[in-house]
């Protein structure tokens, strides 16, 4: 019975995730679907990157990179490419079925709101006589999230002879130059002055005869636990297959894996690939939620965020680490008001990273598999070892009989 | 049993959930007040550390007047980061959670540009204070107002000053690869070539610490002024490797960046920062308001700083003038506060604070573009110079424009 | 650029062949069954210097390759961008002025000493510990800010030799606790995967670090007083030596080429203590215990040597050679708590490029380093974007190593498998 506590747990864990935006009812309910929001957000990229970590061993310092790509690939889509049924004469176009695709010109970062793209100023002749169809929020989510795997595809390929610190440190410079890149291309992307992203649900939707504008928080709730569970599914059903068995072979000893007949390459390329359209995913979602994206996304500070959310969560257990995110997630928004003690005041704006430093020393060095984790395998394993002694009893009778 | 009882709780909360579509108001006493700034890297936290403490002053003094509808007031103090994803979570916080009246401060403009959305949808004012982005009001959204120069008309006080130099003929524009830095190195450049100089632009990245090669590149340009358009450290440590390898501020014309206005820090991050030019808002100390004098003793004892930032008076002007349309306006209601603010009169640090365009009178009825809704168009601005090793920037001589000059430019190139 | 088709096409006949080049050696030595560490190098240069004639030479050739045949074609393939470059741009800087590629290469060379005496110390941690340390610029950091409060805030007017081995006592103190502390489990095999574990102590360790320093002193640019202030020397005039000039802050070379005092000082001690760490390392016992660890673990520990002594007087050393360096730059750069993140990226790519664990490849590396990002910022044509991709230039040299020749120029295999080398 005591085996059953985690599932119980967890399934009680979701019923309440599932209700919580219905329940809850204070006057700081977006601010706080907000902060759960973006903890869904921490968990997908925990989770997958402790899969790429934890399950896989192939150590990565690069997921961020992946989430921008996925981010990015979206947001430029979104902003350069429309449909319309005129030709503008300005801009580059090329029929798409009886349509025009248009591909509007880089305005880049102006402090001026008069100058105009191509397509602004083709619009204010036609004066709203041509409907402009805009690129749709799901396609450019798809897209983001298969480049996100494309790019994994490709560095997984890169990487195949790199191990351990010369990974992490490959891995890194990935992140590095595009972070470099985004920030240098003032033209297309926009750099620091952040690219603006039209909302998930830009129409709003209609759930139950109840109508949520663009900017409510419940659908894009909804949308984000339902990719973080969509993940979690995908991720445990590896880990059961075939496939779990052998990227953890790749962990343990890549060569000997390779002597037992594991095609190595394949699943080494694959995970990269699997866990890095997980990160994509989750940034095209994510930067469609937030509306803006900004290069200081790929700041190694994010990084460490969420290393030290896999790490303290559990390094070796997707769900546990998932969980560890969403948590603290929620504990680093909360512990942001100062306090005083003995007359000095503590700035927690600060201090509280401090603080999930020394956590995430702390962890480290006394609870190896991080802080959840062993309370899910404490449950499960209790009882395995009276079991297995019935079960040899048992065995050894038959065998006599 | 259970299962109904979850029903029931779901309804529940479901019409909770309708009803409370809005906003709730801050009805009761204090009355909270948001204020932005900075506080943690990558944002500036030198200049958020500044907002903070005078937004807090603000916070002090106006409370010690007898607050506003009798009531006291509360500066809530938030973080963005620097990062526009941050601002506009922090807007939502503000608005949501603490439940303010107004928004105060602002520094970065990226962050006040994604930030201003949330407040104009939502219904609650906001006050800028150091986002100089023309796009912020000129985008004309109903709530939000600003006391910050705009960077069109800022970078037009670098150029013309630039203009009146004698025998600058090529000038580079070092700038940080910002939504601050790019379009002030556009328009400076359009105004410096309208004047018939030479321009060439380098931009970098704010975190870069060795400028060795750069300064190398913009010496064999041989120019004979620089203007530096970065903020914060990075301003300090081009300067100084520009001195180290001859061309600083004292060996050709130096326009240095705002950061340069911290005196204190100015010359113990360079030391050999003689003669730059600073672009300075608001009067010298000596012309202050009442209220500016006042504010800068108050401020200069807390902080232990030699003299005040702009943007820390604009910070204190922003929380002051929030109060004091709350006050006419009788409510903390958003529309009221819009139309007290579009009539308001402010006797701040700054000056008299007014904001002549808005729904009243669109700023084309006086052939002026867009960005001039809801902007205050008196900001004083100046150039100083440093003629002295360690002098304060409130007491360095004002140059330009002819208005308030207290002494003449002395240019290392005659 | 003048004609950027001819110079695109150049680079992108040259990747073309050197990708075609990388593969096709590497298949050849593999069927052949030879060491593949030196194939995609050797092949890739080959390709892009000289084309499919480089290919089929070394197809050819395949087991006489030598080290000196891959320099030599890495040096020529850098030729050839080069020439193609000048002829591509003939109005560039870089080609016409002869005076500014000095001044551009000797400023390079002095931060590249400088960048890697700092990497020289994370080379050292990672061939006794088998460790990349992630709080390399955290300690460069900590070096910085002991150096300013030293001098300018707790004593000030102090010598700054007292601030800089303050420094350097502070940075050997906090790396030889946290070594006892936190990486003494993963000698002993308590640990399952020992590097990872100790990249991610270390790099707990540079979080925290980062924001306990911002916690404490604030987020103020804070910069110390350099160290040395040239003299103005005034000669008579038939003595007046053309060639050296010298004002406060910095001395100028033949009118051309300008040294800032901060970093000829640095630079000059780096150097000055490099020598004396080789002495330490070649000719005293605790050095020669330090190299024979690093060789051996259990060889060394049967010759009576201490290896966990050893780590943990690798990682404070290595931690004190980042912290001097930053105190030796502080008076260079307005530092900051996040001051450390630029020297650590490149710090990795140093140590990288000169093979990890190799201690004269960390400074050649870093000279290499410094050089390039000089090349870069100095030469693409663009003015607005040259600045911009500072970050980026060290980082494609780093990927671009680990793809070629993942163990670097110096690189060296391991005895122990617990360096995670290929």
């Amino acid at each position: 019975m005591r085996k059953r506590i985690p599932n119980i747990a967890g399934a009680i864990l979701l019923l309440f995730l599932l209700a919580f935006p219905l329940i809850y009812g204070r006057p700081d309910y977006d601010y706080i679907m907000h902060i759960m929001i973006t903890g869904f957000f921490y968990a997908i990229l925990a989770a997958s990157w402790s899969m790429l970590t934890g399950y896989a061993g192939q150590f990565s310092f690069g997921h961020m990179g992946f989430m921008a790509i996925g981010a990015y690939t979206t947001g430029l889509l979104c902003h350069y490419i429309y449909l319309s049924p005129e030709p503008t004469g300005i801009c580059w176009e090329r029929g798409f079925f009886d349509q025009y695709l248009i591909v509007v010109n880089p305005i880049g970062v102006t402090s001026t709101t008069l100058t105009q793209d191509c397509l602004r100023q083709a619009m204010e002749v036609w004066d709203g006589t041509v409907k402009v169809t805009k690129m749709p929020v799901l396609l450019g989510i798809i897209l983001g999230t298969l480049m996100g795997a494309l790019a994994g595809f490709l560095v997984g390929m890169l990487v195949l002879r790199l191990r351990a610190a010369y990974l992490a440190l490959f891995t890194l410079g990935f992140s590095e130059i595009l972070k470099a890149a985004i920030s240098a291309e003032i033209e297309i992307t926009r750099g620091q002055a952040g690219l603006e992203l039209p909302p998930l649900y830009p129409e709003g939707v209609t759930l139950f005869g109840h109508y949520f504008g663009p900017t409510a928080k419940l659908p894009p709730y909804y949308t984000m636990l339902a990719l973080l569970l969509l993940c979690l599914g995908i991720l445990a059903w590896l880990a059961r297959s075939k496939f779990g068995l052998f990227v953890r072979a790749l962990r343990e000893d890549q060569d000997a894996a390779a002597a037992l007949g594991v095609n190595i390459t394949r699943y080494k390329v694959l995970v990269f690939t699997i866990t890095c359209s997980m990160a994509a995913a989750a940034g095209a979602v994510q930067g469609h939620y937030v509306q803006i994206i900004t290069p200081n996304m790929l700041f190694l500070l994010q990084m460490s965020l969420v290393v030290a959310m896999a790490v303290i969560g559990g390094l070796e257990n997707f769900v546990a680490a998932a969980i560890g995110a969403i948590f603290l997630q929620v504990m680093l928004e909360l512990l942001r008001n100062s306090f005083v003690i003995g007359g000095i005041e503590v700035d927690m704006t600060i201090w509280r990273l401090v603080f999930f430093g020394i956590l995430l020393m702390v962890t480290l060095r006394f609870f190896r598999n991080g802080l959840i984790a062993p309370l899910i395998s404490h449950f499960r394993r209790s009882g395995i070892a009276e079991e297995t002694i019935a079960k040899r009893k048992i065995d050894a009778g038959g065998a006599g009989s | 049993m259970n299962i109904n009882l979850f029903g029931r709780s779901l309804l529940v909360s479901a019409s909770i959930l309708a009803l409370s579509g809005g906003i709730a108001q801050a009805a009761d006493c204090p009355i909270k007040i948001g204020g932005m700034a900075p506080l943690s890297a990558p944002g500036t936290v030198v200049g958020g550390e500044a907002m903070r403490d005078a937004m807090l002053i603000a916070e002090e003094d106006i409370n010690a007047a007898g607050g506003v509808l009798g009531c006291d007031i509360d500066v809530v103090i938030g973080d963005t980061e620097g990062l526009p994803e941050k601002g506009t979570a922090l807007m939502e916080k503000f608005i949501t959670q603490d439940g303010v009246a107004a928004v105060g401060g602002g520094y970065h403009s990226s962050v006040g540009v994604a930030a201003k959305d949330v407040a104009d949808a939502r219904g609650v004012p906001v006050v800028f204070a150091e986002t100089w982005n023309d796009t912020i009001t000129g985008d004309k959204q109903k709530y939000v107002f600003r006391i910050a120069p705009l960077s069109s008309w800022a970078s037009s006080t670098i150029w013309k000053h630039a203009l009146e130099i004698p025998d600058v003929e090529k000038v580079v524009i070092l700038t940080e690869n910002t939504d601050y830095g790019i379009p002030a190195a556009e328009e400076t450049t359009k105004g410096l070539e309208s004047g018939g100089r030479e321009v060439v632009t380098f931009s970098v990245d704010i975190g870069t610490q060795d400028y060795a090669g750069i300064v190398q590149r913009i010496k064999a340009e041989n120019p004979d002024m620089i203007i530096v358009l970065a903020t914060g450290e990075a301003g300090y440590n081009f300067q100084q490797q520009a001195s180290d390898a001859g061309i600083g501020s004292q060996d050709i014309i130096f326009h240095a960046g705002q950061v340069s206005l911290e005196s204190k820090a100015y010359w113990e991050n360079v030391p050999d920062g003689l003669y730059a030019f600073v672009q300075r808002i608001g009067v010298p100390e000596n012309l202050f308001t009442d209220e500016g004098k006042a504010f800068a003793a108050k401020y200069k004892e807390r902080t232990g700083k030699a003299a005040v930032e702009s943007y820390a008076m604009e910070a204190y002007d922003s929380i002051a003038i929030i109060a004091q349309a709350i006050n006419e306006a009788g409510s903390t209601d958003g529309d009221a506060m819009v139309s007290a603010l579009e009539a308001i009169e402010h006797n701040g640090t700054l000056g008299k604070i007014y904001f002549p365009y808005g729904s009243g009178k669109d700023p084309s009825e006086d052939g002026r573009g867009d960005e001039w809704w809801h902007q205050w168009p008196d900001v004083a601005l100046t150039v100083i110079q440093y003629q002295e090793e360690g002098e304060n920037s409130g007491e360095a001589t004002i140059v330009w424009p002819d208005a308030y000059k207290t002494g003449d430019a002395i240019y290392v190139n005659q | 650029m003048e004609f950027p088709a001819l110079f695109w096409g150049i680079v992108g006949w040259m990747i073309v062949w050197a990708v075609a080049g990388s593969i096709i050696t590497r298949r050849r030595y593999l069927s052949r069954d030879l060491d593949t560490s030196n194939a995609n190098f050797i092949g890739a240069m080959a390709g892009a210097s000289l084309g499919p004639i480089g290919i089929a030479a070394i197809w050819a050739k395949t087991p006489q390759t030598s080290g000196h045949l891959s320099v030599g074609l890495g040096l020529l393939t850098v030729l050839i961008v080069a020439v193609t470059f000048s002829f591509a741009d003939p109005e560039n800087i870089c080609v016409t002025s002869g005076s500014f590629v000095a001044s551009q290469f000797v400023n390079g060379l002095i931060i590249g000493i400088i960048y890697g005496f700092m990497a020289l110390g994370l080379s050292l941690i990672f061939s006794i510990l088998g460790v990349v340390s992630f709080a390399h610029g955290e300690f460069y950091m900590i070096g910085g800010m002991m150096v300013y409060f030293i001098t300018a805030v707790w004593l000030p007017g102090i010598n700054p030799l007292v601030g800089v081995l303050g420094a350097c006592f502070v940075a050997f103190a906090t790396g030889a606790i946290f070594e006892r502390l936190m990486l003494t489990p993963m000698y002993h095999g308590k640990i399952d995967r020992p590097v990872e574990y100790g990249i991610l102590a270390t790099f707990g360790l540079a979080f925290t670090l980062q924001y306990f320093v911002q916690a404490l002193a604030g987020a103020n640019p804070v910069k110390a007083k350099r160290f040395v202030t040239f003299p103005r020397w005034s000669w008579p005039e038939w003595a007046d030596p053309a060639w050296i000039k010298t004002r406060g802050g910095s001395l100028t070379l033949f009118d051309q080429v300008s040294i800032s005092s901060p970093r000829l000082t640095a630079a000059a001690t780096c150097i000055l203590v490099l020598l004396s760490l080789l002495y330490l390392l070649n000719r005293t016992w605790t050095g020669k215990a330090l190299r024979a660890v690093s060789q051996d673990r259990e060889a060394a520990a049967i010759a009576g040597i201490n290896p966990d002594r050893m780590n943990m007087l690798a990682f404070a050393l290595g931690g004190m050679i980042a912290a001097l360096a930053g105190a030796l730059l502080v008076q260079a750069f307005s530092w900051l708590p996040q001051v450390g993140a630029i020297p650590a990226m490149r710090s990795f790519v140093i140590v990288v490029l000169g093979g990890l664990g190799s201690l004269p490849g960390a400074f050649v590396g870093g000279i290499m380093v410094g050089l390039v990002e000089a090349a870069g910022t100095g030469c693409v044509p663009d003015a607005q974007k040259a600045a911009s991709y500072i970050p980026a230039y060290g980082m494609i040299v780093l990927t671009l190593t680990l793809l070629l020749r993942p163990t670097g120029m110096f690189g060296r295999r391991f005895a122990s498998s617990t360096h995670g080398q290929h």
